[in-house]
């Protein structure tokens, strides 16, 4: 995949800039962070705790002017931890609501894979829908809300593994992966001074960014692009490796990305590119594999990688379809 | 300088590769005179050298089309038109020629095509070759096709038509060798870069080469070749065409009629290609020569001379003498194209032909061997009429008749080979001990092959060893064969028995098509259908007072000639005897039968002219195929040159994407392939790789737009040709 084609749209330029001064050798990831954002979808971490998680959604918030909060997953955790409660104020007599985490802009949910199915579902309630419900009463969510989860891979001991249906609900699934040594070399010789994330400071506002999700909206995809995404989609759902292919919401999602990823390399319409450089992030969760095709060692990702090589570009308009 | 001197190298070295280039054109044209009736083949050489030369030069275009034109005129002029050149009338011949042949084209009439016009066509094939073979050989360095489809062309012409390519191949093998070695030579230098300071270093590389070229040429020449390995193509080509094909080859290994008998022997396919129709008042020997030479293989023809070239209104060829009983008859001979002989085929007592005029007959009298003129040139005669004595020999006078043979007869035609085995003599001596007279012991040896189990066929005969007489082989070992092998032994046999004898050559009377549509006379004639199948062998057998007698030892042959007896009625030869004397009427001096005849005459000219104008057809189309072959390796050349002029024009987003379909397409023709799930860009990025551009980035960016953003770009379209341009030079240079 060649990108030295690519310029960034200006303001995305700007929070990537802000971005590499934290974090270093990290911006696929971030990059992969703020399409999302932009697409209004949420991103699924799966990685071990230490390589900058945290501080990439934090560093994101940050030079986004978001209101940034973090919901540490628990076995005990209660569904109320996570979406916040009503108090008693003796003193004005009446419940009065205290909000939970889930109601900030950008909310990184730690190890959700931790945590009972109950307190997952509210989280992923949340994500689906625009507000809450506490008590009875409907708690709007804020604009704009992105949700970073992470979640320890599979086989550590006390998990409970997100359900397929709510794994659909992540826009992406990505791995961040540890640095080279180099970049870890930086790493150590930019922090020793005082951590660089107090030094950045917002680059864009709220109400940009909410235009900007609006103008994501606008980014033109043609048929023949949209055609090629449906080939993909229904490649996963032909393939014998595949128990269960990849839903409509999949193709939606994919078509979303992709606008938002056209969008943040400063173009208004989708190119095949897009859709192939997205294809492993959108879909590799939303599929699950036969048996065999586990014990054969593939992954969703080399299925993917394979009906990529298989599916033929569209370079010319076909007037008779 | 260096770049001079490099550039001076290279101009040597394209001038080196397209003279040789030249000169296997060169080998196109040198067949023409001998296959077609091309005339002034040396003009056409001269105005090709003309054209390539032009086209070396690389003037401009503006300069190069009117030289052209002009030598073209000129050669028109000198040939054709008799008018002041570039005078009015001149231009008005010229008008009224093309008109003529545009409307014949039109009606698909080629036979009708003036030479003026076929000429002219020819010349601007020329025209075209010179540019198209300048761009093949120096522009693109591609040497080697054109090297091997002449050799193709050279092998192709030689089988199938009279042309001999013998030195031609060799001619053309020592080119290619040369050439393929200075293009290497070249190519190499260029990618190393080497400079070889001037040419004063030429002897290195010029004597390993031309040592290289001769060496291989002697050795390819003096080593031993294996004989062609199957059977000549041609007639089973012809047959399967319905006959139609150029030229005539005068060697035919199948059925049919031949020259080479020298090594008889062997199965053959049977052929039903049609040679020639007959109308004849019965079945006749369609005779064509004799040959006298037994090799113990074969027949060779030792009495070629005397040869007088006589009008066709008198024939001095005789078989009989004066005393045999004649009748007057006529016939009338219709080739068809797969007659391949220029030759005469003509029943017994010819005395005269009736045809068009210019013909003349080239007789050589030992053999009777008749080969048509036209000028000085052999000619194929397609359609005549012979006029002829048909002779009844009468059995008591041939019985009669004396042994005494004159010296020169018994010279010539008693000759048998020293290494003839003495069981053939024997049994010929044991065949005819009970005969008192010549006649009876000729019928005794021409009735000894069917009463004694010998079999007639034309498959599973075997072909004798280098050691084995022919006629012994059959005799006595393989007993099974066909007229070759009949007529031989008959010959072999009354030689050996002092009989002189001759081996005789032509066609059976064929078969009577059943249609008496008769349209030559107004008599009831049959009319006879030969094809090569009936391709015949016979023998003649010579008495003093009588002549030349045939004889028909070919088992399930039936003898054609007429015999009767004065006094007995039932004699059993009688029933070989032809059914031709119930037309006693004498068919001459009819006023209307001449009449036709000169009808005949006429109508024989246009077979003639259009038999000729097929040739021409063919080796048109052949060089058509070739332009067309040149025109397909370069098509991406010539097509992106029209295509740049037309897209600059049109605007449309059809037009864009049809010319960047087309871009795609030239760069995978030129290796950079496109895989289906390669996007666009990171083609382009490859492309762009290779050629140390953007180009490929930015116009895919531009047509990007246009695929997947549904946009319309008139406003780019200068700069989107231009990049466009930029490609396809880069791609195709």
């Amino acid at each position: 995949m060649n990108q030295q084609t690519f310029l960034y749209q200006p303001k995305i330029s700007d929070v990537m800039k802000n971005i590499n001064k934290v974090m270093i050798g990290k911006e696929e990831a971030a990059l992969l962070s703020i399409v999302a954002l932009l697409a209004k979808g949420h991103v699924l971490l799966e990685d071990v705790p230490g390589v900058g998680k945290t501080m990439l959604v934090k560093t994101l918030a940050k030079s986004l002017d978001c209101e940034f909060k973090r919901i540490q997953f628990t076995p005990d955790l209660l569904p109320s931890d996570v979406t916040g409660v009503s108090i008693y104020n003796p003193k004005e007599m009446e419940f009065e609501f205290k909000p939970g985490p889930i109601l900030g802009n950008i909310v990184l949910a730690d190890e959700i894979n931790r945590t009972s199915p109950k307190t997952q579902s509210a989280l992923l309630e949340g994500m689906e829908e625009t507000s809450i419900t506490v008590d009875g009463n409907a708690v709007p969510l804020k604009d704009p809300f992105f949700v970073m989860a992470t979640q320890n891979p599979i086989e550590y001991e006390g998990t409970y593994p997100l359900p397929e249906a709510q794994l659909d609900r992540f826009l992406l699934k990505m791995k961040m992966g540890y640095p080279t040594a180099s970049q870890e070399m930086e790493m150590l010789s930019r922090t020793s001074g005082g951590h660089p994330i107090n030094e950045i400071s917002s680059v864009i506002t709220r109400d940009e960014l909410v235009s900007l999700q609006k103008e994501v909206e606008e980014v033109y995809v043609d048929t023949t692009v949209n055609r090629y995404i449906i080939d993909l989609v229904t490649g996963t759902r032909k393939h014998e490796g595949v128990y269960l292919g990849v839903s409509p919401r999949g193709s939606i999602s994919l078509m979303k990305a992709a606008k938002a990823y056209a969008f943040v390399h400063d173009r208004d319409y989708v190119v095949p590119d897009d859709v192939q450089y997205l294809a492993p992030y959108v879909l590799s969760h939303r599929m699950i594999l036969t048996s065999e095709a586990n014990f054969e060692g593939a992954t969703p990702e080399s299925i993917i990688e394979e009906l990529l090589s298989a599916t033929s570009i569209p370079v010319k308009r076909n007037i008779s379809e | 300088m260096p770049n001079t001197i490099n550039d001076q190298r290279s101009t040597v070295f394209k001038l080196m590769i397209y003279v040789i280039g030249f000169l296997l054109f060169c080998e196109w044209l040198l067949p023409l005179e001998a296959i077609t009736e091309t005339k002034n083949v040396t003009i056409f050489f001269i105005y090709a050298t003309f054209c390539f030369f032009i086209s070396f030069i690389q003037v401009p275009w503006y300069l190069s089309m009117p030289l052209k034109l002009l030598g073209l005129a000129f050669i028109l002029d000198g040939l054709y038109i008799a008018e002041t050149i570039f005078s009015g009338h001149w231009f008005s011949i010229l008008y009224d020629q093309i008109i003529f042949n545009v409307q014949v084209i039109q009606a698909q009439e080629w036979w009708q095509m003036t030479p003026l016009f076929r000429s002219l066509l020819f010349l601007i094939l020329l025209w075209l070759m010179s540019y198209l073979l300048f761009y093949w050989i120096v522009v693109a360095n591609r040497m080697f096709v054109f090297v091997l489809l002449t050799l193709i062309y050279v092998t192709v012409v030689d089988t199938f038509t009279v042309y001999d390519g013998k030195w031609a191949i060799i001619r053309t093998f020592v080119l290619a060798m040369a050439a393929l070695g200075v293009t290497s030579f070249h190519k190499e230098m260029d990618k190393e870069s080497i400079a070889l300071g001037g040419f004063k270093k030429g002897h290195l590389w010029v004597l390993p080469l031309i040592a290289i070229i001769l060496f291989s040429t002697v050795a390819a020449y003096a080593s031993p070749k294996l004989s062609p390995q199957w059977p000549d193509p041609v007639p089973f080509i012809q047959s399967a065409t319905g006959g139609a094909g150029p030229g005539g080859s005068g060697v035919v290994q199948k059925v049919g009629y031949g020259e080479n008998d020298s090594r008889l022997g062997g199965s053959f396919i049977q052929d039903d290609t049609r040679v020639f129709t007959a109308m004849a008042d019965g079945e006749r020997y369609w005779r064509i020569e004799s040959k006298d030479t037994y090799t113990g293989k074969g027949w060779e023809d030792t009495l070629e001379d005397p040869v007088q070239t006589v009008s066709p209104d008198n024939i001095p060829f005789q078989t009989f003498t004066d005393e045999v009983e004649i009748e007057e008859q006529q016939s009338l001979i219709e080739l068809t194209s797969a007659a391949d002989f220029q030759k005469l085929v003509y029943p017994y007592g010819t005395t005269s032909l009736d045809t068009s005029d210019g013909y003349q007959l080239r007789v050589h009298e030992n053999t009777g061997e008749m080969d048509t003129l036209k000028g000085d040139s052999p000619a194929k005669l397609n359609r005549y009429v012979i006029n002829y004595d048909f002779p009844s020999f009468e059995y008591d006078q041939l019985r009669e008749s004396s042994t005494e043979d004159p010296e020169e007869i018994k010279e010539n035609y008693l000759q048998l080979p020293d290494s003839l085995p003495g069981r053939v003599r024997n049994l010929a001596s044991q065949i005819v001990e009970d005969e008192d007279n010549r006649y009876d012991k000729a019928k005794a040896v021409e009735s000894y092959f069917s009463s004694n189990g010998f079999e007639y066929s034309t498959t599973d005969v075997p072909v004798p060893d280098e050691n084995e007489d022919y006629v012994n082989q059959f005799l006595f070992e393989s007993q099974i064969g066909y007229c070759d092998n009949f007529s031989t032994s008959m010959v072999v046999m009354l030689r050996s028995e002092g009989i002189p004898a001759r081996w005789v050559k032509g066609f059976t009377a064929g078969e009577r098509i059943d249609a008496t549509d008769v349209t030559y006379n107004d008599e009831l004639q049959n009319k006879y259908e030969i094809t090569s199948g009936n391709a015949h062998s016979w023998v003649e057998v010579y008495f003093p007072d009588v002549g030349w007698v045939p004889f028909e030892p070919t088992k399930g042959f039936t003898n054609n000639a007429d015999f009767y007896t004065d006094v007995e009625t039932d004699d059993s030869d009688s029933a070989a005897s032809g059914s031709d004397t119930e037309t006693p009427e004498d068919n001459m001096g009819n006023p209307q039968q001449m009449e036709e005849q000169e009808a005949a005459s006429d109508s024989e000219s246009v077979n003639i002219d259009s038999e000729q104008s097929y040739v021409w057809v063919y080796v048109l189309a052949a060089f058509l195929i070739l332009a067309l072959l040149v025109l397909y390796v370069t098509r991406y050349k010539w097509i992106s040159a029209f295509l740049i002029r037309r897209y600059r024009k049109k605007e449309d987003e059809e037009t864009y994407e049809k010319a960047y379909q087309y871009l795609l397409k030239v760069l995978e023709h030129k290796g950079f392939k496109r895989k289906p799930e390669q996007t666009l860009r990171d083609y382009a990025f490859v492309v762009d790789r290779h050629f140390q551009s953007n180009d490929m980035r930015r116009l895919t960016n531009d047509y990007e737009r246009v695929l997947y953003r549904n946009e319309s770009h008139r406003s780019h379209w200068p700069k989107v040709t231009e990049l466009w341009e930029n490609l396809i030079k880069k791609a195709l240079s």
